[in-house]
């Protein structure tokens, strides 16, 4: 599969006048000033295939932000090479616009006292799509998305998880081939963010869209990508397949039992009870030392249980053991 | 796939695209009309202060006053078009402000068409929208106070200058919010923006009062073609006078627009380099 988007050794340096304290110190600041450089990108490749979506993660400040502004071409690296979609960026920063879609969760890109129709209809001139595929477009989205009642009502007055649906469709109206997402659940509730993930997962899915997104919530990227770069301190950590990473960092499941008993104690090696509920048990399970399986079994062998269910340890967790790895 | 427009496609797309933002702002001012009603009852109120004021000074008719210089009740008038030209236009600086503080430029940024001349153009349209409503207001409580009124031509040439002088009036503030790139906060230039403007521009009192050199050099500034140009067709109306201040009003917007192209792509290459 080709590469729609591929970075060289990028690097991109922040150089800052440190202020001295005191009245003295900032005079002689002004003849010999103290300049402080960052690096916020140090050095990261990787390339990202058509259809793919693909998670940017990293603590903050580790310098996803400033990798997506520069792939979206509105920073300029320091150095290295990147090219998305076949141009450069921060060189063809209008044409690439053309070609993708852009969510910040908390930047909206909508007129808040207008109604959603008229921002949209204003993208439409933006972007110079024909009326035609507007409307045609506009009207799938609406259905798949539910906003029927609330195209014509102010921005303003829609709550968070309709107002970032909006968002969602406003940055889809143009037919991106490739979708940027910053915290696109960032705020919502339950309902709202399970909605959000569908709806990108399966819009991307159907139209072949390549999707790159950034978030603090590991839910996003487990239900929305397939795989995930994690950035620290300006470097790539980890570049693996979401299901991969959970499994190589963690190498532990967790066996929840549903059983008569209030409560049940099975005695194996790397098997540790977490705090429950009466008549639930949560074991972890570190599969290096003991197979899933057999903790069923034994679970089984005592009798009286009502259900289980395996599942990997949350993103959470995941995340949380590959900084630890990475700063050891 | 979406592919990049032609170059003569593309002017036509970005005219398109700014006159459909310019509509917006247009719209977006009469959905909110109680504001738009609100901004006009101020203006009424602050009409009735200072008509009050200068009919009691060209009451006084004192050699060396206004009054032996203007028709009678002429600065009321002349006052009630700069203001009606002052209040109408758009905060734009406040907007671009938010915009470059609060990171809201970048996902601005990443859209095919120039975000600078969208801003405008929306900002025209608010001022559009305010001149209309300010406007019927001021005309209503002109027929309502039985004041002498001038010729009908003279109120075709104040609409014509003051849609262009508030113009100048969101091209100068375009300017004063551009310096938050640099100065992040906006109060101080627009200060200073702001205070030029009424003195210069002549907002309490037309400029040809001043002593002449100061009127001269007041001509020579922007802010005359804001308020000033409009302002002087209510007491002296005339068509050469009418023809020179558009010309004059054009070659202002001309030239703020090449500064602000120069201080936008000044804007737009540190924004590159060293992010918002």
């Amino acid at each position: 599969m080709s590469a729609i988007i591929s970075v060289e050794n990028l690097r991109k340096e922040f150089r800052y006048v440190r202020r001295r304290r005191g009245f003295a110190a900032g005079l002689s600041g002004l003849f010999a000033r103290d300049i402080q450089t960052i690096e916020a990108v140090d050095g990261i490749s990787f390339e990202i295939a058509a259809r793919e979506r693909v998670a940017i993660i990293g603590p903050n400040g580790a310098g996803k932000s400033t990798t997506l502004k520069m792939l979206s071409g509105i920073l300029e690296p320091t150095s290295g090479a990147a090219r998305v979609l076949d141009f450069v960026p921060w060189k063809q920063r209008r044409q690439l616009s053309y070609r993708i879609g852009v969510v910040f969760g908390q930047r909206s890109q909508l007129w808040a006292e207008l109604p959603a129709r008229d921002s949209f209809a204003l993208l439409r001139r933006i972007y110079d799509v024909e009326a035609k595929t507007f409307a045609a477009r506009l009207a799938q989205l609406v259905e798949r998305f539910g906003l029927g009642a609330l195209l014509d009502q102010p921005v303003q007055r829609l709550s968070l998880g309709q107002r970032m649906r909006c968002e969602i469709v406003a940055s889809l109206l143009h037919g991106p081939a490739l979708l940027f997402l910053d915290e696109p659940t960032i705020g919502l509730d339950i309902t709202a963010k399970a909605a959000i993930r569908d709806f990108i997962r399966e819009h991307a899915g159907m139209e072949g869209q390549t999707v790159v997104l950034t978030s603090h919530d590991t839910r996003d990227i487990e239900l929305v990508c397939d795989r995930v770069i994690v950035i620290n301190a300006g470097r790539i950590v980890v570049d693996q397949p979401t299901d991969q990473l959970r499994r190589q960092f963690l190498g532990h499941r967790l066996v929840t039992l549903r059983s008569a008993a209030p409560r049940i104690e099975i005695s194996l090696p790397g098997v540790v009870r977490r705090v429950s509920e009466p008549h639930i048990s949560i074991f972890e399970v570190d599969t290096r030392t003991t197979r899933v399986d057999a903790v069923v079994e034994a679970a089984l062998a005592l009798g009286g249980i009502e259900d289980i269910t395996i599942e990997d340890p949350p993103m959470e967790e995941v995340v949380r053991e590959i900084y630890a790895a990475a700063t050891r | 796939m979406k592919s990049t427009p032609l170059p003569r496609a593309e002017l036509a797309g970005t005219i398109a695209a700014a006159l459909s933002a310019f509509g917006l702002g247009v719209r977006r001012n009469l959905a909110n009309w109680p504001i738009l009603m609100g901004r006009a009852l101020f203006y009424l109120v602050v009409m009735a202060v200072l008509s009050a004021l200068w009919d009691k000074v060209a009451g006084q008719n004192l050699p060396g006053t206004l009054a032996t210089v203007l028709p009678p009740g002429g600065l009321t008038l002349y006052v009630g078009a700069t203001e009606w030209i002052t209040l109408s236009i758009a905060a734009i600086h406040l907007r671009l402000e938010d915009d470059i503080r609060f990171g809201l430029l970048e996902p601005q940024l990443l859209r095919p068409k120039p975000y600078l001349l969208q801003k405008i153009a929306e900002s025209m349209g608010d001022t559009f929208a305010r001149l209309l409503g300010i406007g019927a207001a001021a005309l209503v409580a002109l027929a309502l106070s039985g004041r002498s009124a001038p010729p009908a031509i003279a109120f075709a040439y104040v609409a014509v200058l003051g849609v262009f002088g508030g113009a100048i009036g969101v091209l100068l503030y375009t300017l004063v919010g551009l310096a938050a790139f640099w100065v992040r906060r906006v109060l101080p230039p627009y200060l200073i923006m702001q205070k030029s403007m009424f003195i210069l521009g002549g907002l309490f009192a037309p400029i040809s009062l001043y002593p002449d050199w100061l009127y001269h050099a007041a001509r020579l500034t922007p802010f005359a073609a804001n308020t000033f140009i409009a302002g002087n067709q209510m007491i002296a109306p005339s068509a050469a006078a009418f023809g020179a201040g558009l010309a004059a009003q054009l070659a202002w917007i001309v030239i703020i627009a090449i500064l602000i192209a120069l201080v936008w792509r000044a804007a737009l290459r540190k924004i590159l380099r060293e992010g918002v």
